[in-house]
């Protein structure tokens, strides 16, 4: 007799799609944190309002969620350089210390935060929302799976490739990484760091806009489902260590698969256990990351 | 009365939180956790305790736990520290809802034949009132001096001889029996709580934006911020919630973008101007 | 930057020096000795006993203080208070405050800073800032001072001047002093005994004199500058 692999190979295809929505979250997370030592707690906030976006894209004017994509990460991309220039570059240039920068920015991405979620809830009401599109089942390796779920890994996987070589092959993501890793060195070699800063809030929105794009073809959508992923992509971060980019790919699609290995092992209800145990675990044993190659 | 109660409220909250963050730069936002933890020890203690006693009871136990938990939570400081206290109580959260729904499979607990409003007030000026002197004695003290050398440069500060560790720790312990006896107090208040209302970040947020708003040091400070952010959401909340937290949001970004050292810091300004030499603030 | 194998004696009442070019191992030595790190191997001696591990407040406590190479008041706080932190912290472990203060203004007369007591750190020039680095582990009590560069970008003037102040700390207030120094004239000037450490290893160890004419310290410093 032969062992069933398919409720095994169910888990880990679940765990690597939700782990790969995990990883495009906490890259962009991470790019602002590595660029400009900012941590932005309203990046849920923006995942909410692409799933918004893309929600009343479909259901008023039927524009396939496939399509709104690419509006909801240029509309989410022009956001993050609009609060970039006229709320942050103020800002840094007027906070005289690293701490008070911290405490600042802060402040100002909460003030986002609320401003974000109870817009919409006054908009669109606090009531779930959701809607159905490509739900046709496909069967991987004898694994049901929808088409959508399908779209989604293939989506977050493929641009967190094209964003890692971005990184690693132009010579803007040379900027980025040096920016990130030599931060006072590479300013005296001449990195222009407005434009790197501008950059970094634009990616970081779209990634986060892309996700929430993703996450609304099988989610609930409510004003309140940002901040979870929010705190999820601190943890992976963190994880990967603060302002290492490949790190916090590799930790989310971990988190993602350890999230899903241990509610099938446990219960729904201990999920959370399971993440905040390893994140607090790990931010108290190895807060430069599982890698060991955070910035701080 | 009751918006006197919580406007008294979030002065001991504010004034807590201060000792610790406003006066290491340690920001927590983990004050929402020590109010539950003095909530749920109410739930589970009244009414076979004294009122008081259970109040006194939550400060301590809180207290406790942040002395605990201050082993750990240090190790990290920037934003490290400021996500972890942030997991640490959604952590707690999860936990307690767990135990809640095993215990009794459901998470509510609702405490019967809570003291008269007249009673929890009282008892609500007292914990302000011990909490702002309690952060001016602070202030003032040498234990303070060494929590602000803390804030101005660490290790400079440990070469100097000032136990780092050891400040730190009893600045939470201390900062952690305000939130406990507030929970205690409200959970009577509302006769009723549940995991994500006892535990709520929202919180720890608001505690931060009050305390900012107040200069994030300065005690007369925090208790303007806090009076001020609760008449504000007293008069809006209740009748146009998101338009009030709105509101609040740009109150936020707005003080940060044109205010960066608090709201009371132009009116402060002033007042030293016209007071002759008045003392400079040593801080 | 590693350290392997040093080991040095310096001897109450006197000034010892440590030279080494950039890397050498200087500043590392020090926070080895003040406990900011720990060392995986060897042992650190004060007055008879082993410090090896101990935290920095407690080593400082003991009267073994350090001031750093990139000096680092506290920026906010007055100078007055910077200085009455150490008086408050350090050694004496004063509880009053008005005393503490009184004390750091006696140490500030010391130094030549009493007339900027009120103005807040970061208001100081280079030159001051490390006078009152200088004065706040004054008044933390040290019976072994360590002193990391505080010559480092001076004046000549100014140089000749924290000349004079480092040897009244030796001979008036009668403070064991070891320094890391650049500057080759206040490591002759000053000091009695000198180690000179290259890539983490000692390589000599006598009188300034013996040291200019050490072989292996002219080879270790050829290809860089001798400051004068």
């Amino acid at each position: 007799m032969t062992m069933d692999w398919t409720p095994v190979l169910q888990v880990i295809l679940t765990g690597l799609i939700i782990g790969g929505i995990y990883a495009l979250i906490a890259v962009g997370l991470n790019m602002i944190y590595g660029t400009m030592r900012l941590l932005n707690i309203a990046h849920g906030e923006i995942i909410m309002l692409g799933a918004y976006v893309t929600f009343w894209l479909y259901t008023l004017y039927g524009i396939s969620p496939l399509v709104s994509v690419f509006i909801v990460m240029g509309l989410a991309a022009l956001v993050g350089a609009v609060v970039c220039r006229w709320i942050f570059f103020p800002v840094i240039s007027a906070s005289k210390s690293v701490a008070v920068l911290e405490s600042n920015s802060l402040l100002i991405f909460y003030g986002l935060s609320i401003i974000f979620t109870n817009t919409a809830s006054l908009l669109w009401t606090t009531d779930a929302r959701g809607y159905s599109y490509l739900t046709h089942v496909v069967h991987i390796l004898g694994v049901p799976l929808m088409t959508n779920r399908l779209w989604a890994i293939g989506l977050s996987f493929s641009v967190c490739v094209f964003f890692y070589v971005l990184l690693q092959k132009t010579m803007l993501g040379k900027a980025i990484r040096a920016l990130i890793q030599e931060r006072d060195a590479s300013l005296l070699v001449g990195v222009n760091p407005d434009l790197i800063y501008y950059f970094s809030f634009a990616i970081s929105f779209a990634l986060a806009g892309l996700a929430g794009c993703l996450l609304s073809m099988f989610y609930e959508i409510t004003p309140f489902m940002g901040m979870p992923y929010t705190i999820t992509a601190f943890i992976v971060i963190v994880l990967g260590g603060l302002g290492n980019v490949l790190g916090s790919l590799i930790g989310g699609i971990l988190l993602g698969l350890v999230e899903t290995v241990g509610v099938s092992l446990t219960s729904p209800g201990w999920r959370p256990i399971l993440t905040y145990s390893l994140f607090i675990l790990i931010i108290v044993l190895r807060p430069r990351g599982i890698f060991g190659k955070g910035v701080y | 009365m009751s918006v006197a109660l919580d406007v008294l409220m979030w002065v001991a909250l504010t004034e807590s939180w201060i000792i610790l963050s406003g006066y290491t730069g340690y920001i927590s936002l983990g004050h929402a956790a020590f109010f539950g933890i003095g909530a749920y020890f109410m739930a589970m203690t009244w009414p076979k305790l004294p009122f008081l006693l259970g109040v006194l009871a939550g400060g301590v136990v809180s207290s406790v736990f942040a002395l605990v938990i201050g082993l750990m939570v240090f190790r990290v400081r920037g934003p490290y520290f400021v996500i972890l206290t942030l997991g640490l109580t959604e952590f707690i959260l999860h936990v307690v809802i767990n135990t809640e729904i095993k215990l009794g499979g459901t998470v509510g607990r609702i405490l019967m034949s809570a003291p008269s409003l007249t009673t929890l007030y009282h008892t609500m000026l007292a914990a302000a009132a011990v909490a702002v002197v309690t952060a001016y004695l602070v202030k003032n003290s040498r234990f303070g001096a060494g929590l602000f050398s803390l804030k101005e440069d660490e290790e400079a500060a440990s070469a100097l001889g000032v136990n780092a560790a050891f400040h730190k720790r009893w600045a939470y312990v201390i900062s952690a029996f305000f939130p406990g006896v507030v929970g205690a107090i409200m959970a009577l208040r509302h006769s009723y709580i549940d995991p994500y209302n006892a535990f709520d970040p929202m919180v720890s947020f608001q505690v931060i934006v009050m305390a900012f708003l107040g200069g994030m040091e300065d005690v007369e400070g925090a208790l303007l911020g806090a009076v001020l952010l609760t008449l504000v959401s007293e008069a809006l909340w209740a009748r146009y919630p998101y338009y009030y937290m709105i509101i609040i949001g740009v109150i936020m970004i707005v003080t940060v973008k044109f205010m960066p050292l608090g709201l009371t810091a132009p009116l402060k300004g002033r007042l030293l101007a016209r007071s002759v030499g008045g003392g400079a603030d040593s801080a | 930057m590693a350290l392997e194998g040093v080991e040095f004696t310096v001897r109450e009442g006197e000034i010892a020096g440590l030279i080494g070019a950039n890397g050498a191992g200087k500043t590392t030595l020090f926070s080895v000795i003040t406990g900011f790190h720990s060392p995986t191997d060897g042992s650190i001696r004060f007055k008879g006993q082993d410090i090896t591990g101990r935290k920095p407040h407690d080593i400082c406590r003991r009267g073994l203080v350090r001031t750093f190479q990139v000096v680092r008041p506290f920026p906010r706080m007055t100078v007055l208070r910077n200085v009455a932190i150490g008086k408050l912290f350090g050694k004496e472990c004063l509880h009053d405050q008005k005393r503490a203060e009184h004390e750091a203004y006696e140490i500030l007369e010391f130094v030549g800073l009493a007339h900027k007591a009120e103005i807040p750190a970061s208001g100081l020039t280079i030159a001051d800032r490390k006078r009152l680095e200088v004065a706040r582990a004054l008044a933390a009590g040290p019976e072994l001072l360590l002193l990391d560069e505080v010559l480092a970008g001076l004046t000549p003037a100014e140089t000749t001047e924290a000349m004079t102040l480092v040897r009244e700390i030796n001979q008036r207030l009668g403070i064991t002093i070891f320094m890391v120094e650049h500057v080759m004239k206040a490591v002759v000037g000053l000091c009695d005994r000198v180690m000179a450490l290259h890539y983490g290893c000692k390589i000599a160890e006598g009188t300034p004199q013996e040291i200019a004419q050490d072989p292996a310290v002219i080879e270790a410093y050829l290809g860089e500058e001798l400051e004068i």
